[in-house]
């Protein structure tokens, strides 16, 4: 029995750049081996602004995308940079449903580090693609995890996802290989 | 958290709830939603749930009222409360009336990430409280002592009767009979089973140094009291003093406990407050503290108040008919602690088990199964393996034939009873008609004079 190897998109909601983008696309290639592509951009989403917050509802915005169409993408990334939040919660990094077909990640947080410095562009990227992979992560149906330094391990803060690596750890690796099969 | 929880968001707001019930899903934890504390009960009554986080503002049933009810009917399921910056007063209400936590909304994702964890290591306490306290039930329980010989079942029948009241008992019997753990389900059985049992040898102390064990001592009184330190009267607080071997106590040490139990109070060494104490008392003795009282020996007042209730432990020997069902049990205890299988006692083996006395009971034949268990090189006890026990008057040698050892045995008891069939017979549990055969069969002569 054969399996049709799962696609992914990553797409920019609004002005992102290339170099972000592509950092992104290249660790989902590099660390899922999966096929990747970066397709044309949405418009800015607006419509999920909450006035009060002035924060994007990350809710609002994967519920619209999901009605989206993706070509054959079976997974779908959106990059932006806007600050989002769950109603719960102050803010999130990114956002996904345990095997939804869209997931987010901000680069607006990711930006800044805890101490409101600024880190080099290249750090920005990694914690970029750290976040993309984890939601990638839930969109595969792999759960949080208990290792620190796992892929699927909730961070917080910009230096969880610093010290969070690329790489899953033994068991959500073999739970991956097996979602993928 | 390594646990997967069983967690309902309660909350009227669809979108929060919904946040929660994904937040969850993405630890794999059981997530359910209900949108009103009405809900949340149904919910609750077909399914237990763990944990329960509940928004404080709820049309109908508010928060604090369905943390009441579940609190009531449900007093092990953990409610955490949400609740907005404008309501901090009733969430320290929640927190009395028993929330296990709260949070303020909106919060950090690392926020709730630190209460789960919390819950976690709480969780993990209780699990392990709760394996403790059945290991402890398990070691103190009733189902523990042995036996189903007529004169057991009176001991068994009797513990959960006087268990339930809080006179002082008694426990009389020979050494290794297994007074303590008569006295440890007494305990088990009784009010007090929650609360400490302490127990202490009264022969293996110095009597100065009991004195100090059971009634405390102040910091300075004598060498060596570098800090003032309670006595076992004061920490056994509510729960079951077992005082083995009172017979050994002295005449002083008998009056000053003689205070204690009808003042129910008492005062450490080199103090002059006294402490109000709470303990029942049992003890256990080995000698015949009746025939000392009429001696003079024992203090008479002092009898009667630790002896309110009698309970006479029998010797193994007048209940042989257990030892094959204690042998079975040390058997699988010495097997599990030494790793081995042994499973089988012979049926010779077992019957030098049941042939001999046991003077030291219950103990004697637990640690002779225990060194049977240890040196043995084979799933099966044979008589060779118990080589160490001399039964009085026949030794027992390798080449020994069930006859000939049946013999020696019927011989050894008629000696015994100086040749009366009747009493022979009734030792030896076979009618006196089978006796005269057994005599006549193995040539058995009355020695001369």
């Amino acid at each position: 029995m054969t399996s049709k190897k799962k696609s992914v998109g990553v797409i920019p909601l609004g002005n992102i750049s290339e170099i972000a983008l592509q950092a992104i696309a290249e660790h989902i290639t590099g660390c899922f081996k999966l096929t990747t592509q970066i397709l044309p951009p949405l418009e800015k989403p607006e419509y999920a602004i909450d006035e009060r917050r002035l924060q994007y509802n990350a809710g609002i915005i994967i519920e619209t995308m999901e009605a989206m169409h993706f070509g054959n993408h079976d997974k779908v990334i959106g990059v932006l940079n806007k600050d989002l939040f769950i109603p719960i919660f102050t803010h999130v990094f990114g956002e996904a449903r345990q095997g939804g077909t869209c997931g987010l990640v901000s680069l607006f947080r990711l930006a800044k580090n805890s101490d409101g410095s600024s880190p080099p562009k290249s750090i920005i990227h990694e914690r970029a693609a750290k976040v993309a992979l984890h939601e990638l992560g839930h969109l595969l149906d792999l759960l949080h995890c208990e290792h620190k330094r796992c892929l699927m391990h909730f961070s917080g803060g910009t230096e969880e996802v610093d010290e969070m690596s690329l790489d899953l750890c033994e068991y959500c690796s073999i739970y991956l290989q097996d979602k993928l099969r | 958290m390594d646990k997967k929880m069983s967690i309902m968001v309660v909350d009227d707001e669809a979108i929060v709830r919904e946040s929660l019930f994904h937040w969850f899903k993405k630890y794999g934890h059981v997530a359910e939603t209900a949108s009103s504390g009405f809900e949340a009960l149904e919910k609750l009554e077909k399914y237990p749930f763990q944990l329960l986080f509940v928004d404080i503002k709820m049309p109908g049933m508010d928060g604090i009222e369905l943390l009441k009810k579940v609190k009531t009917e449900y007093p092990d399921t953990l409610v955490i409360i949400i609740t907005a910056y404008g309501s901090i007063e009733s969430a320290v209400k929640a927190m009395r009336i028993g929330a296990t936590d709260y949070l303020l909304k909106p919060f950090k994702p690392d926020q709730l990430s630190l209460v789960m964890e919390r819950i976690s290591v709480q969780e993990k306490l209780v699990s392990q409280y709760n394996y403790l306290k059945g290991r402890l039930e398990k070691i103190t329980r009733f189902d523990n002592i042995i036996g189903q010989s007529p004169p057991m079942e009176a001991v068994f029948s009797l513990i959960p009767e006087v268990a339930q009241s809080d006179s002082s008992i008694l426990l009389v019997g020979e050494t290794g009979t297994g007074k303590e753990l008569v006295a440890k389900a007494i305990h088990a059985e009784s009010r007090r089973s929650h609360l400490p049992f302490i127990a202490i040898n009264c022969g293996a102390i110095p009597e100065s140094l009991l004195e100090s064990e059971l009634f405390g001592h102040q910091k300075g009184v004598f060498t060596g009291a570098t800090r003032a330190r309670k006595g076992f009267l004061e920490v056994v607080s509510g729960g079951t003093l077992f005082l083995d071997e009172i017979g050994e106590i002295s005449p002083k040490m008998q009056i000053n406990l003689l205070r204690v139990l009808e003042e129910k109070k008492i005062t450490s060494i080199g103090s002059r407050e006294p402490v109000e104490v709470d303990f029942r008392l049992v003890s256990a003795t080995r000698r015949d503290l009746k025939k000392e009282v009429a001696e003079g020996i024992f203090r008479e007042d002092f009898f009667y108040r630790i002896n309110v209730i009698m309970i006479e432990i029998p010797p193994l020997r007048k209940r042989k008919e257990d030892i094959s069902l204690l042998v079975e049990h040390f058997l699988i205890k010495y097997s599990q602690e030494t790793n081995k299988t042994v499973d089988h006692v012979t049926s010779n083996a077992m019957g030098l088990l049941k042939q001999y006395n046991w003077p030291g009971n219950v103990r004697e034949l637990e640690n002779a199964i225990e060194r049977a268990v240890v040196l043995s090189k084979s799933r099966t006890l044979r008589i060779e393996d118990f080589s160490f026990i001399q039964p009085s008057g026949i030794q027992f040698q390798e080449s020994l034939s069930l006859r000939e050892m049946e013999k020696a045995y019927i011989q050894k008891i008629l000696e015994e009873k100086n040749w009366n069939v009747t009493q022979s017979a009734k030792v030896l549990e076979i009618n006196r008609v089978t006796l005269h055969k057994m005599i006549k069969r193995y040539c058995l002569e009355r020695p001369e004079g």
